[in-house]
């Protein structure tokens, strides 16, 4: 399983499974430079692979005022 | 996917570039593009003061961290807008991110001057965020000239840029089109405007932060909801997701086609200025938009019976 968190939002969602960012990118309705893909303390291309476990934070860039 | 310089894995995928970095190289393209920018247009001459415009979020932060790195002599001023949590939360991250890089800061706040955001919302019938912006960008003005910094810089990044472009274009508006730019030249009582971030996208700083380890203000304003930049914004990622480069293709051709011949109409009709008759800031009346706002405010604040 795959635990994802989505700022600003706030929100929390979980996944049984996604390759890689893409798959998740596209998931979540993100174009590949809408957010910033973290895992850890590094970000993630959209070909790198995700694996069972992993925590990732989703963080949208656009400023909204 | 590697990076393009140096071959090791790369962490920042740039489609509009059609490239990728690590961070090391990613940290060495970002300097480019703020140097060429203020090599470009000439934003920042030796030995002049920068006064940096800081909200707390990851434009402004990521500006001031990479200009003082560059060597400028930088200041920051953070506007404490008086919004309930939403002021106090962005004031400390500010804070906290000048004291963290030794970093000098200057802060001017509305609930002194008599104009708190929550009072001119309550008080003023005009859209907000119209309300704020035109406060903020008196202080930041007034507070440059009354301290003596020669430039005045703001963290706009090239989809602020190209959202407001867009705005200006659709209402054809030839007095914003003559002087919306990366620089804009001190004059009438103005310090000399830039936005040395002009050339890189939001996901650029926002990788330039998270990589830095910036703290930033991520809450949007309460009262922001509908802005329409954001829509023009997401309708420019559309653009810039189907057809990479789109955004720096319709801004660089603006400011080398576009520009030039909305200045040379704007120079015909632009309203002469001369300085409030209250504060001194330039304005095309005898008193300045925001001295009006703030006898507006006090007035009806004093009528209020909820006031007393």
């Amino acid at each position: 399983m795959i635990i994802v968190y989505v700022e600003p939002d706030n929100k929390t969602l979980t996944f049984q499974r996604h390759n890689t960012v893409l798959m998740l990118q596209k998931a979540l309705g993100l174009r590949v430079n809408d957010a910033l893909i973290i895992r850890g303390d590094q970000l993630l291309t959209p070909d790198s692979r995700l694996n069972d476990g992993d925590e990732i934070r989703v963080r949208k860039v656009m400023s909204t005022g | 996917m590697k990076c393009r310089k140096c071959k090791a894995p790369a962490e920042v995928a740039l489609p509009s570039h059609n490239t990728a970095f690590c961070r090391d190289c990613f940290a060495t393209y970002f300097t480019g593009q703020v140097e060429k920018a203020i090599r470009r247009h000439g934003l920042i001459n030796p030995g002049e003061r920068v006064l940096v415009a800081l909200s707390g979020g990851k434009d402004s932060l990521s500006l001031m961290l990479e200009l003082s790195r560059l060597g400028y002599d930088v200041t920051g001023l953070h506007v404490d807008l008086g919004i309930p949590k939403s002021s106090v939360a962005a004031r400390t991250k500010v804070e906290s991110f000048c004291t963290l890089h030794g970093l000098k800061l200057r802060v001017v706040e509305l609930e002194k001057e008599g104009l708190p955001i929550p009072e001119v919302k309550k008080y003023i019938n005009r859209p907000i965020c119209s309300a704020c912006g035109k406060i903020k960008r008196h202080w930041f003005n007034r507070v440059a000239l009354e301290d003596g910094f020669q430039v005045l810089a703001t963290g706009h990044n090239l989809d602020d840029e190209v959202a407001r472009l867009f705005a200006n274009t659709l209402r054809w508006d030839a007095g914003y089109l003559s002087d919306q730019g990366p620089c804009l030249d001190a004059e009438s009582g103005f310090a000399r405007k830039i936005k040395p971030l002009y050339r890189l996208s939001e996901f650029e700083t926002g990788c330039y932060a998270f990589l830095n380890g910036i703290e930033i203000h991520t809450a949007p304003c309460p009262y922001s909801g509908g802005a329409s930049f954001t829509g023009h914004k997401r309708l420019w990622a559309d653009l810039e997701h189907q057809s990479p480069g789109s955004k720096i293709a319709f801004y660089d051709g603006f400011l080398k086609r576009g520009r030039p011949a909305f200045a040379t109409v704007e120079l015909e009709t632009g309203a002469p200025l001369a300085p409030c008759e209250q504060c001194g800031s330039p304005t095309s009346t005898g008193l300045c938009g925001v001295c009006r706002l703030a006898i507006a405010v006090a007035e009806r604040r004093a009528a209020d019976p909820d006031r007393r």
